[in-house]
């Protein structure tokens, strides 16, 4: 199974309930807002039970993987208290018209600026994986002169994307601004 | 405002220990604020020296290696993991003075409390359990 890239990764394989919780609540205390965990544990129970703790705290759970009775989970830290920021970017594309594009056969250059777990679990088909952190640094492999249609999850990281490129003189660039929360078409995962 | 889980632990065993320190720590953990009151043979859970070898159900002593296969943590380790994340241990007085038994006979870090000091809690707890 390839790795997919995280901020930190807490071992709990081999603890017994309620250990991959509690060591799950620790370290996530100590990540940054925006930071992804990968808790591997192989207590079964931990199957239902981190998707539990982070519904109930507030935290986005990612997704599952099952190697070899390891199971890895992936978490990104959410702070609920945060207010939603305000988005700014004005020009943005709603799904139905990406629907429209995309079964009409237009190519389109969907650059996904989510965490690579988060877009190892699901995105649209062809989008490219840049995210966020990344965006300044791959900038160049980007073409200022095409359209680019960016997507996070709910909207606002791909807000500041798109702030971003236009201020590096990007001229098409678009935000599909439900995010991949209200995504209903065709996903691709890894 | 923050989820509340009331407990009352008033049974001595290896098992009620288990029950009591699982849901408790998992609990505050997932962000709850969490007391337990402590009484009668609860309060074997807390006792310094009790709390280290808790008793087995008659004819499940079996059961022993069970617990070191699967990894299970140590009440003593349960208990201060439970400390640690917040939880909050009543010992009941008036069993205490049943039981001739002072503060110093239990664990660091814990009240003593009457009934009340409990219900004051469980007031508004949205969720109570008893074991």
């Amino acid at each position: 199974m390839t790795n997919l890239l995280v901020n930190r990764t807490l071992e709990c394989e081999g603890l017994a309930c309620p250990l991959p919780v509690v060591r799950t609540k620790k370290t996530v205390e100590e990540m940054q807002t925006g930071e992804v965990l990968e808790v591997r544990a192989t207590d079964k129970g931990s199957v239902a039970d981190l998707q539990s703790w982070a519904k109930r705290t507030g935290h986005q759970y990612i997704g599952l993987k099952e190697d070899n009775g390891v199971f890895r989970h992936y978490i990104r830290k959410s702070d609920p208290t945060e207010i939603k920021e305000e988005r700014k970017f004005p020009h943005l594309i709603a799904h139905e018209e990406i629907q429209k594009k995309l079964s009409a056969g237009e190519k389109m250059n969907i650059v996904d600026v989510r965490e690579p777990a988060e877009y190892a679990f699901g995105r649209i088909p062809g989008a490219v994986s840049i995210p966020l952190g990344e965006l300044e640094g791959r900038m160049r492999e980007l073409d200022p002169e095409q359209e680019y249609y960016l997507i996070c999850r709910s909207g606002n990281r791909s807000d500041i994307a798109c702030q971003t490129l236009a201020e590096n003189d990007f001229k098409y660039v678009k935000n599909a601004v439900q995010g991949m929360t209200e995504w209903t078409g065709e996903v691709e995962k890894d | 405002m923050a989820n509340k889980v009331a407990i009352i632990a008033s049974n001595g065993g290896l098992f009620d220990a288990y029950k009591v320190f699982n849901i408790a720590t998992a609990a505050a953990a997932t962000d709850s604020q969490v007391a337990i009151f402590f009484t009668f043979e609860g309060l074997n859970l807390i006792h310094k020296q009790a709390y280290e070898q808790l008793p087995m159900p008659a004819g499940k002593e079996h059961f022993q290696e069970g617990f070191k296969a699967a990894n299970v943590p140590s009440i003593p380790d349960l208990v201060s993991m439970a400390q640690e994340l917040g939880v909050k241990i009543i010992a009941c007085q008036m069993t205490m003075d049943v039981m001739n038994l002072q503060k110093e006979d239990f664990i660091d870090g814990i009240d003593v409390g009457g009934a009340v000091t409990f219900l004051d809690f469980a007031q508004d707890a949205n969720v109570t359990l008893t074991f």
